[in-house]
């Protein structure tokens, strides 16, 4: 019978919104994994104090993963923990789950989803759409997915314990991701026009237009230096030439 | 300009939850630059200004990524400073160039002082190696950053909506022609949209001519 009451699930699944709370350059998420995993170890060991702050020192060790998809260990060691799993083969098991949480994780929420959704919220916003519906719908279509990876992740851990690698292979991230990837992708094109249609007003402007929007195809990630660059140059000139004249 | 004192103190609350939401507690998006400056447009006065300045914002933001312990410049209190101090303006686009200018700083600045404050929680951490901790001690540690952290990005926002207030009411000098801002603006709106082609894979570029395609039709059925 498992100890891990719905009290404690819930518990486990509140505190991790604050994972990173305590990011550091030593543990990384180590402590915040601890402390979000504490309601768990304090009912599986509530009769045994030492070994609860053993248990909170071998879990405060370096971990990282990424930040939603990190309920899915939690789930898993609390399961190992409540069974009476040996400290060494938790620690083994930690080490070899993170480095496919953070990949998964970043892979589908910070480069697919979460750029498609703001994309989502600039389209709407230079279609005319009003400020408040076009932030609902960014808010609403991005932690739709967010929430339902954290309660997903839990309630896989808990169920799986050590076989949670299955569950994420057979997960469907990779066709999630490149479906967000698809709809990410036609919405920086409408952006792009609906950008050029907003900011310029005449043929040759538009043609301006097309030119940035074909630099910043070609400068990809590198942007943001060009944009900086761009508003501080013709910032500085403008200034000049008004003192000038 | 600088906002109100009422709206000045819920403009420095908004910064240090946006602070937290950004990597310390949620990550809701709160945090992100167009929801951050429209909230404080919104507080200062005018959302749809707010709202407009986050959208530069977070096309210029869109390529960054929170990846392991990558460093990066932090939207969520630079926007709040910003739209803050631009709401109160005569919301050109020569205002509107150099408050995001001055945001594009004061993002890296956020991000620096995170850089910080994850050197300090090192202290609120137990050591590795560590054989025993008492639980109560851990929570204590943990919930301390946290408190730090929102103010961080409260002190930070505080900072941001003086000095942007200042400049944009005082240094008038400093703001260009609303023409050749206008051009600058659109071209680098424009470029950054554009770049975000990048986060979802080259080979995507039909979709990207097809969302066009439709960006097109709706400009011409809706001049």
């Amino acid at each position: 019978m498992s100890r891990l009451t719905r009290g404690v699930r819930v518990s486990l699944l509140l505190r991790s919104l604050s994972i990173q709370g305590s990011w550091n350059y030593q543990t990384l998420i180590g402590t915040g994994f601890a402390f979000v995993l504490l309601p768990a170890l304090r009912r599986v060991y509530q009769e045994d104090e030492e070994a609860l702050r053993a248990a909170a020192a071998r879990h405060a060790e370096l971990f990282n993963s990424h930040p939603y998809l990190v309920t899915v260990a939690v789930g898993a060691v609390a399961r190992l923990e409540d069974e009476g799993t040996p400290p060494e083969m938790i620690r083994r098991f930690k080490s070899a789950l993170r480095g496919s949480l953070g990949t998964i994780g970043d892979r589908l929420v910070w480069q697919a989803w979460r750029p498609a959704c703001a994309l989502l919220g600039i389209a709407l916003l230079l279609a005319g759409v009003p400020w408040w519906a076009s932030l609902a719908a960014f808010l609403v279509a991005y932690n739709a997915l967010h929430l339902w990876l954290r309660a997903w992740g839990l309630r896989t851990g808990l169920q799986e314990g050590l076989a949670v690698g299955r569950a994420l292979r057979e997960a469907p991230f990779q066709r999630l991701g490149d479906r967000a990837s698809d709809a990410g992708a036609f919405l920086a094109g409408l952006s792009c026009v609906l950008a050029i249609g907003y900011a310029f007003r005449e043929a040759g402007e538009y043609g301006l237009g097309a030119l940035a929007v074909a630099a910043g195809l070609w400068l990809g990630l590198r942007i943001r230096i060009a944009v900086w660059a761009v508003l501080v140059v013709v910032w500085a000139v403008d200034i000049i030439v008004v003192a000038t004249s | 300009m600088i906002p109100e004192p009422g709206a000045l103190l819920f403009l420095v609350l908004l910064g240090g939850v946006a602070a937290v939401d950004g990597t310390s507690l949620g990550q809701f998006m709160l945090s992100r630059p167009v929801v951050a400056a429209t909230l404080a447009g919104w507080i200062a006065g005018s959302p749809d200004q707010g709202a407009l300045l986050g959208l530069f914002l977070e096309a210029f933001h869109l390529t960054v990524l929170p990846v392991g312990a990558a460093r990066y410049p932090e939207g969520g209190p630079a926007a709040v400073a910003a739209a803050g101090a631009y709401a109160g303006t005569s919301h050109s686009f020569s205002a509107l160039l150099v408050t995001l200018i001055l945001a594009l700083l004061w993002e890296r600045l956020g991000g620096l002082s995170v850089q910080e404050i994850r050197k300090l929680n090192v202290r609120f951490s137990p050591r590795p190696g560590t054989e025993s901790i008492s639980p109560s001690l851990l929570s204590r540690g943990h919930l301390l950053a946290l408190t730090v952290d929102f103010a961080r990005g409260a002190s930070l926002t505080a900072a941001g909506v003086l000095l942007f207030g200042w400049i944009l009411e005082e240094a008038i000098f400093l703001l260009p022609h609303g023409s050749v801002a206008r051009l600058a603006l659109g071209v680098a709106l424009a470029a950054a949209l554009g770049a975000s082609l990048r986060l979802f894979g080259n080979g995507r570029v039909p979709l990207l001519l097809a969302g066009a395609a439709v960006g097109i039709l709706l400009l011409v059925l809706f001049p």
